[in-house]
């Protein structure tokens, strides 16, 4: 299969996704999001890192101040609502895998039920340098994928004891 | 510190000096020696007259009303009696009235002149004031009085500026303090001495904070109002602590003259509550007429609030103390005013305005018969009536959540004190108080009727509102963490559908954020324990807690949860589970341990489970690890032997299951460094709160006894917290780096936990791997030399137990003698080469004699360097002589207390001696 294929494939299985039911978001009040967990800032999938309240005027109603990390490029977003607010909060999931291979910058991954998959591709950061190494020392470990809004991402290596 | 040029010559002043550097106020102490010029009357009048010659020199001047706040301070040997004493004072007295009254005082002068008066009334015995010819006294408490409000005017002028220096809102502050200090001794002075004062001061301190026309809040000098919204974040105070000391002596003055003070709080706050009300009416029929919101001008509204917010602030100081554990009592002169009236006050009106919240006060018939301390609270409930209604009407988005707050807080403080009082802990009470609150009153059932039904009702209306929803669900705990008080909230039924709806996870409360719904199901806890038939108790349970059991067992004991345990609803459910037990945690008390131990000991079981399952979700695991931190926090100290031991093996196995899953796991995904590091604070802060077993033990003994291995020492029980500690440092120390050390309560937290293991378990650090070993030793010099003082002072107190260690095994060359070597000259070069705050002296004195015992060769070697490097022979002898007399009452030194301690007082007066010789600041 050539690259182009390959991405055309996963365009077309995130578009799977997307249609397949389970929403990809939900709606929550502002005020029961919690640091540590997830909301859609600007559209990204968001990690928060910070989360403060604060008025206008020592009568004013609480607004909320989120900053957060997209999970997937860790760029900043921040956003500022009131507190009564409905955010979205995206559906957030990590699997993990046995590594297998690493073919022309694609990965392939074991899942605990037998079957393997090879859409994801190596990426350029750190985390791909570090799956780089570890394939070219010849070990064996697993990888967390971390998934939302149709995106995957491996985020994690663990080598196994 | 003129004066302390004038006074210096012996060692008095030097260490004066560094007490001032680290105090800036320290009270004059000087010996007989001194007597004749300080008692000289020419001397402080000399000082006066070098104040009002500078006082145009705010810098001089700062440094002259310095020198009088001392003179002002002075006690001690100086004086041959009472009766120097009292002339003494009478002279300052005079000196200080009469520079006062004949000028303007200088913006540079208020808080000088505070000091002086504060430092007098500080420091005079109360006989001296009393022995004042009388109109003398008289004039100083007139003067003190007009400067108070003098000050607290232009300190309310200073917040209008919004001044960076607020020079008037600290002298007013002292000001205040000093009339606490009086008023608290009131039965000193002539009776009744301090009521007019008190009305003046209180008074004027309610103007300041009133809107016009009634007050002056927020009027400029040029009596133009200004009004800026400015943005409040979460960090800033609320008044209610920002301005806690202010508030505490403006109660307390409004105790002293409550016949003044009580009635008027009431009337001002009744007149904003119906001004409240009309407004709301006002602005409603305005919303229904036009389409633009915004153009609602909430100037009116605000003002209201403001109004309202102080004046309930201002009751509750009034009111109530702030008592935390102990029962506070009703204050005996809102006891004494209740009761004084008590013959004009007809009981039934007063219960019907109590008991008609909905209702104007005014329009109910012999409204001007009522006891005046229930009619303050029946004020505050018609706020809160008015605010319950609004929300209803759907006019939330015009209330102030602050007042909410306000409403709140004056209720926790109130109920504490009055609700179900108490007959027998009085000497005398008031029938109105008892009859509407008592024991067995229906006042009481139906107060605490109404205070549920507005905490449900807030609950559901102020969800996002945090700081509003959790002084409401604190209100809860109040209400639920007495047995009597929970006997009365049980019976209601809006309790039982409150702990239904939480127990169900329906809305609204779910839309709580999560510290607000911890302590709600604290609050569901502790109301569990009331007194009810053993069928409602069983049905409660059945509805509270079991529902959270069920739900989470049937989850986790499906076949697929592997499989299901990232679907957004079910890591929904386990976070909702997890955050319930850190609630129950939270409700442990020590009569409930016994069912709330073991019920969460079943799910810590599982929790390690979940461990596994989540291995990759750090969000979850930290949550899990909370969940231990909390039952160890709120449980360790009351369990017994066999129930720390499965405590502890359940802990011990969390640090494995955590060690296995993060080892030779790398992570990048965003927050990845945070969330670490929350997981290292957290597993430290277990840590610690497993070691607090050895220092706070209420567990009973009796289980001890019956427990058959009772005569074992501590070391060879299956496991000991020095086992879990020890190896979860081990899991700590290697993921502790210098960068994760910025992090300051994560610092903080670990070097209080090595300490804690140095001085509990010395015994077990010369057992430790080589490399654990090493890091700890390399922490403890880091945290010595490079942190905060607080750390470094931590780490001093590490030193001692493990050089009584050493001297314990009496083997050189061990790696922790080498050790304890080094850190002999750390702490020798810290105490007489560097610049060091003089609280730090103890701790570093107490190491250096523990360490120079061990090493007295080394410490001998150090001295004799530090001698032969002077090139000046009289600093030479200055030195040679000092190091002499440090160790003169300890040699040869030894471990003993007695020695210790003389050690550390020479060592006090070396520091301050040599201390100026040899530091390079």
């Amino acid at each position: 299969m050539t690259e182009k294929t390959r991405d055309f494939n996963m365009a077309d299985e995130d578009f799977a996704t997307v249609s397949s039911g389970a929403s990809e978001t939900y709606p929550q009040q502002c005020s029961a999001l919690r640091k540590n967990g997830f909301v859609m800032l600007k559209g990204h999938p968001c990690k928060i890192v910070d989360m403060t309240t604060s008025k206008t005027g020592k009568h004013g109603h609480a607004k909320v101040h989120l900053v957060g990390l997209d999970i997937f490029n860790q760029k900043k977003y921040e956003d500022l609502c009131p507190s009564t607010h409905n955010m979205e909060v995206p559906n957030v999931t990590r699997k993990d895998y046995q590594f297998l291979d690493l073919d022309s910058g694609y990965l392939s991954l074991l899942e605990d039920n037998g079957t393997t998959r090879e859409d994801l591709k190596l990426l350029e950061n750190e985390i791909g340098k570090e799956i780089k190494t570890k394939f070219e020392n010849g070990e064996s470990f697993v990888v967390t994928v971390l998934k939302a809004c149709g995106e995957e991402q491996v985020v994690a290596t663990k080598v196994n004891n | 510190m003129l004066l302390l040029a004038l006074t210096d010559g012996g060692s008095l002043g030097r260490h004066y000096i560094a007490m001032f550097e680290a105090t800036q106020n320290v009270m004059l102490k000087p010996t007989e020696t001194w007597r004749e010029a300080l008692l000289d009357t020419r001397v402080m009048d000399l000082f006066f007259t070098v104040h009002r010659k500078i006082r145009e020199d705010s810098d001089m001047a700062q440094d002259s009303l310095q020198c009088l706040a001392q003179l002002a301070s002075m006690h001690g040997p100086v004086f041959p009696d009472e009766g120097a004493q009292v002339s003494y004072l009478a002279h300052l007295v005079e000196g200080l009235l009469s520079m006062i009254n004949g000028i303007e005082i200088e913006d540079s002068e208020a808080m000088g002149i505070s000091n002086i008066i504060s430092n007098l009334i500080t420091m005079f015995p109360r006989t001296c004031l009393t022995a004042l010819p009388s109109d003398l006294f008289t004039s100083f408490i007139n003067c003190l009085t007009l400067l108070t409000c003098s000050f607290g005017r232009s300190a309310a002028l200073e917040e209008v500026l919004d001044k960076d220096d607020m020079v008037y809102m600290e002298a007013y502050d002292k000001l205040l303090e000093s009339w606490l200090t009086l008023v608290q001794d009131e039965e000193h002075f002539p009776r009744g001495c301090f009521v007019q004062p008190a009305i003046q001061v209180f008074n004027s301190y309610i103007q300041c904070h009133l809107a016009a026309p009634d007050g002056t809040r927020n009027l400029s000098v040029n009596g133009i109002s200004s009004h800026e919204e400015e943005e409040i974040n979460e960090l800033q105070e609320d008044d209610r602590e920002l301005f806690c000391d202010q508030l505490s002596s403006i109660g307390m003055l409004g105790r002293v003259a409550a016949d003044h003070c009580i009635p008027l709080l009431t009337n001002l706050l009744e007149d904003r509550v119906t001004r409240l009300h009309g407004q709301l009416q006002r602005t409603q029929q305005h919303l229904m007429a036009t389409s633009d919101p915004e153009s609602m001008d909430r100037k009116v509204l605000d003002d209201l609030y403001e109004d309202i917010h102080w004046l309930i602030l201002v009751s509750g100081y009034v009111l109530a103390d702030d008592c935390q554990g102990e029962t506070p009592l009703i204050p005996s002169e809102v006891m004494e005013f209740s009761i004084k009236h008590s013959t004009e006050v007809d009981i039934n009106t007063t219960l019907q305005i109590l008991g008609s919240p909905g209702e104007k006060a005014s329009s109910i018939p012999g409204c001007n018969r009522t006891d005046s301390v229930i009619r303050l609270l029946s004020a505050v409930l018609r706020t809160s009536e008015v605010e319950s209604r609004a929300t209803r009407a759907s006019l939330t988005g015009l209330l102030s959540p602050q007042m909410g707050k306000d409403i709140m807080w004056f209720l926790r403080r109130w109920a504490k004190t009055y609700l179900l009082v108490d007959e027998k802990l009085y000497e005398q009470i008031s029938i109105p108080l008892i009859t509407a609150f008592g024991a067995d009153t229906e006042g009481a059932q139906w107060i605490v009727g109404y205070l549920l039904e507005k905490v449900i009702n807030n609950l559901s209306v102020w969800s996002s509102e945090p700081g509003l929803a959790n002084d409401t669900v604190e209100l809860l705990v109040t209400l639920v963490e007495k047995r009597e008080r929970a006997n009365i909230v049980v019976q209601c039924e809006g309790w039982w559908s409150l702990a239904k709806q939480f127990a169900s996870r329906s809305p609204p409360l779910h839309l709580l954020s999560s510290p607000v719904q911890r302590t709600l199901m604290k609050a569901l806890v502790l109301g569990g324990f009331a007194h009810m038939d053993s069928d409602a108790k069983q049905q409660y349970w059945a509805e509270v807690l079991h529902p959270l059991q069920q739900r989470f067992l049937n989850l986790i004991n499906q076949e697929n949860f592997a499989q299901i345990s990232q679907q957004e609803a079910v890591k929904q459910e386990i976070i909702a589970t997890l955050e319930a037990l850190c609630g129950i945690a939270e409700a442990t008390q020590i009569d409930n341990v016994v069912q709330l131990f073991s019920f969460l000991m079943d799910f810590l079981s599982s929790c390690i489970g979940l461990m596994e399952v989540y291995s990759n979700t750090p969000e979850t695991i930290n949550l899990i690890i909370e969940v231990f931190v909390e039952v160890a926090h709120k449980q360790i100290c009351y369990l017994g032997e066999a129930k720390c031991m499965k405590l502890y093996e359940a802990c011990l196995t969390l640090l494995q299951v955590y060690a296995k899953n993060n080892q030779n796991r790398k992570r990048c995904d965003a927050g990845a460094e945070e969330e670490q590091y929350q997981d290292l604070l957290l597993i430290m802060e277990l840590l610690t709160n497993l070691l607090s077993k050895e220092f706070i033990d209420f567990s009973d003994t009796d289980e001890v006894f019956r427990n058959q291995d009772q005569g074992t020492p501590a070391s060879s029980r299956p496991v000991s917290a020095a086992d879990v500690v020890l190896y979860g440092v081990n899991i700590v120390l290697p993921l502790m780096s210098q960068d994760l050390l910025k992090f300051p309560s994560l610092c903080n937290q670990y070097y209080k936990l090595i300490t804690f293991i140095c001085e509990i378990f010395p015994e077990k650090i010369p057992q430790l791997p080589e490399e654990l070993f090493k890091s700890l030793m390399f922490s403890l010099e880091l945290g010595m030399t490079s942190m905060s003082s607080e750390v470094s002072q931590l780490c001093l107190e590490a030193l001692s137990p493990l050089a009584e260690q050493c001297a314990k095994n009496q083997e050189k060359d061990t790696p922790l003698f080498i050790a304890t070597r080094h850190f002999l000259k750390l702490v020798f070069d810290m105490l007489v080469l560097q610049k060091h705050n003089t609280e730090m002296t103890v701790a570093a004195g107490e190491a250096l004699y523990t360490l120079v015992c061990l090493h007295q060769a080394e410490y001998s070697e150090l001295v004799e360097a530090l001698l032969s490097s002077q090139r000046d022979a009289v600093i030479y002898q200055r030195l040679a002589d000092a190091f002499n007399k440090l160790t003169a009452s300890s040699s040869p030194p030894t471990m003993d207390r007695k020695q210790k301690v003389a050690f550390l007082k020479s060592l006090e007066e070396f520091v301050s001696n040599v201390g100026g010789l040899l530091c390079v600041k």
